[in-house]
């Protein structure tokens, strides 16, 4: 096991055909273009919350390694139901947290937790598991 | 009121307790799991590592290893359980995160080492490949199990720890015993907490918790609050005294009514509070989750330039390989997000645990950059239970002292100001029995006193101030008032049918814990302003008494708020209001932090940030110093986070290998990995060593 290391076979330089080298460069790029399009830029619409009779907006959140749909849209001033659905058994994932609104839910594996939130304010709110890896937005508009 | 039934309890969700063991038995589930797979992967890890180790050496073979335990094949075959099982939520979990446009910590450990795997793979099969260029047809199988096993306990000793930050909260859970002895048709009868409703008698003997809230009917006793209040001291409770439910009764047997139940119980509000705290975030917190956000794909792209670039230099696609392994490996901003929540969630336990509770962490985070902090007088400083210490008929008065002691406390009566309280007290005890005036037209003047007509006479109680504003002579009070305030009292005048009568001088006697409370914060660096709506000369007698220079005197409850706001405009900022949380909501909703005296039964403090569960004012200062010692803990934390991916990144992109020839094992990131992750936690461990400097208590 080699921590600091030169001059091991390892190292030694090979002569690359310069067509090869391009070809590498011009993939390598793609993919950083792509993943960072993928991964940051393609947010998605969001999903908005059905109304139900009482006037209550309610959601099925499925929580398998994120949560599906991760950006949730609400309208201001109606008292809504996020029900999350926990099928992923990562433990990081066992609590959901929305910072500003100060509230955090258990949900236990396999089951169907609700947390029913009052009217809010329109804004952006965050949410993200125990550990804040793996996060969703509710947009109240 | 219900039949003495011992049926299940009605409803799971009234308990508190019920939801948490459920939680608690699921995570431990996991952390057993969690244990097996690291036992594994370090079994198969070390068998890996052996087998590699002639190779690593540059030996052809070891004396006691035969020839077949050194081939890639045995590697592979050791490896692939690793990855498969141990680390299998690692690829689920990358692989749904992906699908979610998402990309985490599973991200860059399934690709680092999905990648080093691959390749060993393809070199197990096809070794002539790399032959042919020149290159020695190594494997990286030991890489990819020593990576997977050093994160797996990482996050097993993060799981470990977790759990122990949310320990006060499962402690708080603990303290309501599981039944109470109902008196049901006069028998005791022992019932689970959650069947008992509101207006059950309920007994408690020597040495028992008290279930839920209510208050004494019957008998008296010692209770232990310290569990909820922080107070060592234990209690007198006697007939009409408020019990808190999860308090310990010391010496007597008590029979009391119940008045809270369920999530109205103190204990389950408190519970509340410090979950509400512990999942909210403070500025730095927002800051961070930005910077987590975008972190990923960025030490992606880093990750992939390090590969395109070093194969450009070297040509060399093993040699990039590793480069482009350990930048993902290294990366994961796992202890960038642990380093702020972890330690809110300690302080915040440590906080309830003395009895002081934040509602949030942004209120821990400012407790720290208090600059003013402004006291109010009454039932903060004082004991908020005002008794008459002189009556004085005035010389130009023509009434009797029975008839104005009459006349005032038919008067004072409706009135609920502390100060009329007092009177009505010293009144009825100087009064024989008997039937008071008739009052008509009964009207408060907020901050300068009350008026009404009794029995044919208009009769006002109020301030001297409140005399002169009407035009009414008060130069015969001008000596009593010198004189009383000289002496901390207030002075409330009567004043019937326009002729100044008699004075009530009414003084609130300090609390004990007052003055050496004021030091404690004088010696945090504190501007320490007392806020009061007496007279001037009263207010200053009592800040000198307990070391206050700064006095504001003279404020009706309702400019409270406004003086706090002139405080914060003039840039004394942060500026913390200490009041009981009831008559001076606007004045804390208004203050950067609102602390709120209770008084143990009474959580009074929705307009609060902080709530002090006794009306120990010691506390104040222990919250501050909890705050700092929280918020330099969080500085720490993500110190150690990013000085840790800042130097890591770099070094793993091979950046200083042309300069010093240093190059890091895609091993070793795996372990600075892990290791910051666990530094992050333990550090934030160390909060739940915090003491707050204990003052010293006089005895009462």
């Amino acid at each position: 096991m080699q921590i600091l290391a030169a001059a091991a076979p390892l190292w030694r330089t090979i002569d690359q055909p310069v067509a090869l080298k391009g070809l590498v460069a011009i993939v390598g790029l793609l993919l950083i273009a792509w993943q960072l399009w993928w991964f940051l830029g393609r947010q998605g619409a969001g999903v908005a919350a059905r109304q139900s009779e009482a006037g209550l907006q309610e959601i099925t959140i499925l929580v398998d390694g994120g949560y599906a749909p991760s950006r949730i849209k609400v309208k201001a001033g109606q008292p809504m139901r996020l029900a999350f659905h926990r099928v992923d058994p990562s433990s990081c994932l066992a609590q959901v947290i929305f910072p500003d609104l100060h509230k955090s839910l258990d949900l236990p594996l396999d089951a169907t937790t609700s947390l029913e939130l009052p009217p809010t304010k329109a804004g952006v709110y965050p949410f993200h598991c125990g550990m804040n890896m793996v996060r969703g937005v509710l947009e109240v508009e | 009121m219900s039949a003495p039934s011992l049926g299940p309890p009605c409803c799971p969700a009234e308990g508190p307790a019920v939801s948490a063991d459920g939680m608690e038995r699921e995570l431990a589930r996991e952390r057993t799991l969690l244990r097996r797979k690291v036992s594994v992967a370090a079994v198969l890890t070390v068998l890996v590592m052996v087998s590699s180790l002639p190779h690593m050496l540059g030996l052809h073979g070891l004396p006691l290893l035969p020839f077949w335990f050194t081939s890639p094949w045995t590697q592979l075959i050791l490896t692939t359980p690793v990855l498969f099982w141990c680390g299998r939520d690692f690829f689920t979990g990358a692989v749904s995160a992906f699908r979610q446009h998402f990309a985490d910590m599973n991200t860059l450990v399934a690709a680092g080492t999905g990648i080093a795997y691959l390749t060993s793979l393809f070199t197990t099969l096809f070794p002539q490949v790399l032959i042919a260029e020149g290159l020695p047809a190594d494997v990286y199988y030991e890489t990819v199990a020593v990576i997977l096993t050093l994160v797996l306990l990482g996050r097993l000793l993060e799981a470990r720890a977790r759990g122990q930050t949310s320990e006060a909260i499962r402690r708080l859970l603990q303290l309501q015993p599981p039944s109470a002895r109902v008196l049901r048709d006069g028998q005791p009868v022992e019932v689970p907490v959650s069947m008992v409703v509101v207006g059950d008698l309920v007994q408690v003997r020597p040495g028992e918790k008290i279930p839920v809230d209510g208050e004494v009917s019957e008998g008296s006793s010692w209770v232990e609050e310290s569990m909820l209040t922080g107070e060592p001291t234990p209690v007198a409770k006697a007939a009409g005294d408020a019990v808190i439910g999860a308090s310990m009764n010391r010496s007597g047997s008590f029979t009391f009514r119940v008045s809270r139940v369920g999530p109205d119980t103190v204990l389950a509000q408190i519970v509340e509070l410090v979950r509400q705290a512990q999942s909210s975030r403070t500025q730095v917190q927002r800051l961070a989750d930005q910077v987590v956000g975008w972190f990923v794909p960025v030490v992606i792209a880093l990750a992939i330039a390090a590969f395109v670039v070093w194969f450009l230099i070297s040509g060399n696609p093993v040699l990039a390989m590793l480069f482009l392994v350990s930048v993902l490996v290294i990366a994961c901003p796992c202890a960038l997000g642990l380093a702020t929540p972890t330690s809110i969630m300690v302080a915040s336990g440590k906080g309830a645990e003395n009895g002081l509770i934040f509602r949030s962490a942004e209120a821990l985070e400012t407790a720290g950059k208090l600059r003013t902090i402004v006291l109010d007088k009454t039932g903060t400083l004082t004991r908020g239970q005002p008794e008459v210490t002189d009556f004085e008929r005035l010389a130009g008065g023509v009434l009797p002292a029975y008839t104005l002691l009459a006349l005032t406390t038919a008067l004072e009566s409706r009135s609920e100001h502390p100060l009329a309280e007092a009177i009505t007290t010293y009144a009825r005890s100087q009064l024989k029995d008997g039937a008071l005036p008739a009052l008509e037209g009964f009207e408060a003047v907020a901050g300068r006193g009350v008026q009404g007509v009794v029995a044919g006479q208009q009769v006002r109680v109020g301030t001297p101030r409140w005399f002169e504003e009407l035009g009414i002579d008060t130069v015969a009070l001008q000596p009593l008032v010198e004189r009383l305030e000289a002496a901390a009292c207030s002075v409330a005048a009567v004043v019937v049918d326009g002729r100044i009568e008699a004075c009530f001088g009414v003084a609130d006697p300090l609390k004990s814990s007052s003055a050496a409370a004021v030091a404690a914060l004088r010696r945090l660096g504190l501007q320490v302003v007392m806020l009061s709506g007496d007279a001037k000369r009263t207010a200053e007698v009592v800040a000198a008494q307990v070391g206050i220079e700064r006095v504001i005197a003279e404020v009706r409850p309702a400019d409270k708020s406004s003086v706090i706001r002139k405080l914060q405009e003039r840039g004394e900022g942060p500026v913390a209001m200490v009041g009981d949380g009831i008559n001076d909501a606007p004045a804390l909703a208004q203050a950067d932090v609102g602390i709120a005296m209770g008084t143990g039964t009474d959580v009074a403090i929705a307009a609060s940030d902080i709530t002090l569960i006794s009306g120990n004012l010691a506390g104040v200062p222990a919250a501050i110093e909890l705050s700092r010692a929280a918020m330099a803990n969080i500085r720490q934390n993500l110190f150690f986070a990013f000085a840790y991916n800042v130097a890591g990144i770099p070094i793993a992109a091979g950046l200083l290998f042309p300069l010093t020839g240093w190059l890091l094992n895609p091993m070793i990131a795996g372990a600075a990995m892990a290791f910051s992750s666990v530094s992050v936690v333990s550090n934030a461990l160390r909060l739940r060593n915090f003491r707050p400097a204990r003052l010293p208590l006089p005895t009462t």
